[in-house]
């Protein structure tokens, strides 16, 4: 089991998220995340599709995605890997999370704020007993944070799912 | 591009019928296609005057699922898209099986439903359901119209979709605002989606890579599937299996790519297919597979007992579909005839190998295993055949080369498959990948209105019949004279076979009891109507059928318990086919 990362450029039309995600259902194939944003060409957006299967299983979904007369195009960004397609090759890969955990007492509220500190995370709201961050980074270093976080009580949590994007080879 | 103009949605969808070639379809109206048929009357008046010259004519029909199959059948039969119209809510969820049927088997279908208003839809207005969420899995692709203007790029390219690549079913959901408001459109545009390029052209290296594999084969075999008929390439697939001395067996869909008499063609293969055709699969070193997507009923359960010895190759137009159901050696992306012609053109170059080929033991043995099945097809009257299996023969017998054969579904299908003789391509419709009850008759309406000259045949079973049979009307009314083989056993059949073989003969719900009287619900409906009590009196007849020049059922008493074997049993693979004793060995 591995992580891929599809981004795909599809039309901007009405049902297109409906179909991609009817597609996966009817094939019977698990997604991990899925993100759609605008792009820098009008007319388009952009989906980031984050998989976890073996290598032909995502050939099949690559296929199936790449037969949808929507999609315009489709990069195979691998994390951390070689990658596949124009614009393919190692990818940066982001999460972005919100988390508000508990902070009962000063001792745990500054525990907190240290962990935060040296994750590079922020703190974007505080109450009397609990103190909202933020971290944007790679998801396993979320995953990470996060895990860390529940030994204080997690209230919330929130995550984007991820969005990537090639390197630029010159 | 062409000129500007003002017109209404209807208008410009009737325009972009005609421009697209569309010469009927197949429908039924409602409150919300109002204005569509408005324009469709208009249509017809100014045809009626101009003697129908590239006048678009409209078939109502008695149920929208038989608009669909019509269209279905009109498509498979003449390779063009046909167009089916439903109107909103109940009038599109009736479409829907037909629409799944058409897609699996990849016909090319157009289908225009009507939709409440723009303003209106997500209100739960009256006959509102969502067609567009609803049809989506079922489609190649579908479109919500929203705006008038839009019209002719989404018509353009519905027909693109549906008529290239891997074909399917387009549906377009129409709401009423935009088929009454009028707008300033360039009718007839050119331009289509940047995603959508259907790859037809194959990889020549891999083609090379084939031709190698064939060329130094002992034993090749070649896999016949739907695409090589939609592709029209069945000459070029006669001239392989010659050039390489390869037989050819098919799938259900693939029946008519081959003439079924030609001494290399062992016909279908599969579940229900000919012992010899699944043999010829287990003992060939190369599998040569076009246009077929290797689905269960083909391969049977054990899929290591599937080709075990061959390199196989796969052709396919839809990449999908390779490495999808079986792993193959060398994938082939592309058009079904081009591949072949880039095979043989590598042949060509090693062609010193034919010579010794052409009488090689493989070919001996082949010849051998086509003449066991086509003795057995000609023998009607042998001992141990069913009285199904005499009826079929007796079709077989009795039908002219060009006559079209369409089916039901269940053991009459079967029967038909395994039996029938198919001599050209596009003269064998049956529904193979939904299996549709119901499906036969409508297409057979549809093959008699894209062939009119030729005899349209329905190998239909009593139950089958039932669920579409109030069509009879359709035919009646547009003179579409179509003849139904009821096969009267009074049996869900096939399902019976099953509980019979596999559930103890515990026949729990497959009786139908007493059936209608289908001579009775022919003359009803102003058809011509026989009972055949023995298959002797089959011939007399279907040409009392033919003579009546009405649309006909013909009632054929059938054994009651017939089995139509041999068969794969369920969990089996190719090899160890059940019921197979009566097959000659060779
Ligand atoms: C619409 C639909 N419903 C149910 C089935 C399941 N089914 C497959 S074959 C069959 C029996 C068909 O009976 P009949 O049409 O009388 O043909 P026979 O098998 O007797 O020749 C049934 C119920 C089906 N294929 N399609």
């Amino acid at each position: 089991m591995q992580t891929h990362i599809i981004s795909l450029l599809v039309e901007d039309h009405p049902g297109v998220l409906t179909r991609m995600s009817g597609m996966f259902t009817t094939r019977g194939i698990n997604i991990a995340s899925l993100t759609v944003s605008p792009c820098e060409k009008e007319g388009l957006s952009r989906m980031t599709i984050a998989i976890e299967g073996s290598e032909s299983e995502l050939e099949k979904v690559r296929k199936q995605i790449s037969n949808l007369i929507e999609v315009v195009k489709v990069v195979d960004l691998k994390a951390g890997g070689q990658g596949r397609g124009n614009g393919g090759g190692e990818a940066i890969v982001r999460d972005l999370c919100l988390l508000r955990v508990h902070a009962k007492d000063s001792e745990a509220r500054s525990a907190v704020m240290q962990l935060a500190e040296s994750y590079g995370a922020k703190i974007v709201d505080a109450a009397l007993d609990s103190v909202t961050l933020e971290l944007t980074e790679e998801p396993e270093r979320v995953s990470r944070f996060v895990d860390l976080m529940r030994h204080f009580g997690v209230k919330q949590l929130f995550r984007t799912g991820v969005t990537a994007i090639g390197r630029e080879r010159d | 591009m062409g000129r500007a103009a003002k017109l209404s949605g209807a208008e410009i969808v009737v325009a972009e019928l005609k421009s697209e070639g569309v010469e009927v379809a197949f429908g039924i109206p409602g409150g919300v296609l109002l204005d569509l048929y408005d324009t469709l009357y208009k249509e017809a008046a100014t045809a009626e005057g101009a003697e129908t010259e590239g006048g678009l004519r409209h078939i109502l029909m008695r149920h929208e699922q038989c608009a669909a199959h019509a269209a279905d059948g009109y498509a498979r039969v003449s390779g063009k898209t046909g167009v089916c119209i439903a109107t909103s809510g109940p009038g599109a969820t009736n479409l829907v099986t037909g629409l799944a049927n058409a897609n699996m088997d990849s016909a090319p279908v157009v289908a225009l439903t009507g939709q409440v208003p723009t303003s209106a839809i997500g209100s739960n207005a009256f006959q509102e359901a969502s067609t567009f969420t609803i049809t989506m899995p079922v489609t190649k692709h579908n479109f919500l119209a929203t705006r008038t203007e839009d019209l002719p790029k989404i018509i353009h390219n519905a027909f693109y979709i549906a008529n290239t690549g891997r074909k399917g079913v387009v549906l377009i959901d129409l709401p009423k605002d935009v088929l009454a408001e009028r707008a300033e459109v360039n009718l007839h545009p050119r331009e289509t989606f940047a995603g959508y390029k259907p790859n037809i052209k194959p990889n020549r290296v891999q083609t090379k890579k084939a031709a190698e594999v064939l060329a130094n084969a002992e034993r090749p075999l070649i896999l016949a599937g739907g695409g090589v008929v939609s592709s029209d390439a069945s000459e070029e697939l006669r001239r392989l299996a010659e050039f390489l001395g390869a037989p050819v067996v098919t799938t259900l869909l693939g029946k008519g790519a081959i003439p079924e008499s030609h001494p290399f063609c062992l016909g279908m293969a599969g579940m229900h297919g000919r012992l010899y055709a699944n043999r010829a699969l287990n003992e060939c070193d190369a599998l040569l597979a076009v246009g077929t997507r290797f689905s269960d009923r083909l391969t049977g359960w054990q899929l290591d007992q599937f080709a075990p010895d061959a390199t196989l190759i796969h052709v396919d137009l839809d990449a999908a579909e390779i490495n999808k159901n079986i792993q193959v050696d060398i994938p082939i992306v592309g058009d079904a005839r081009l591949a072949l012609v880039d095979i043989i053109k590598w042949l060509e170059k090693v062609a010193k190998v034919w010579g010794k080929r052409s009488e090689s033991v493989w070919v001996q043995r082949i010849r051998k295993m086509h003449s066991a099945c086509e003795e057995c097809v000609k023998d009607v009257w042998g001992e141990g055949s069913s009285v199904s299996e005499r009826l079929i023969k007796e079709i077989n017998r009795v039908l002219d080369d060009d006559a079209i054969l369409v089916t039901e579904v269940g053991q009459c299908q079967m029967f038909a498959a395994h039996f029938y003789m198919t001599r050209k391509p596009r003269t064998f419709v049956t529904s193979g990948g939904l299996g549709t009850m119901g499906f036969g008759f409508p297409a057979a309406i549809g093959a008699k209105v894209a062939a009119p000259d030729k005899k349209v045949v329905d190998i239909a079973g009593d139950g089958s019949f039932l669920m579409t049979c109030q069509d009879l009307a359709t035919c009646v009314e547009n003179d579409i004279p179509v003849v139904v083989c009821v096969f009267d056993n009074r049996f869900l059949g096939m399902v019976r076979q099953w509980q019979e073989l596999f559930f103890e003969k515990k026949y729990s719900h497959t009786g139908l009891g007493l059936t209608p009287d289908f001579v009775k619900l022919a003359e009803a409906f102003g058809c011509y109507g026989e009972r055949v009590e023995k298959p002797e009196e089959l011939e007399a007849a279907l040409k009392n059928a033919f003579e009546s020049g009405k649309p006909a059922v013909l009632d054929l008493v059938v054994g009651k318990e017939d089995k139509i074997l041999p068969m794969i049993p369920p969990g089996g693979g190719v090899v160890g086919m059940i019921g197979a004793e009566r097959c000659r060995r060779i």
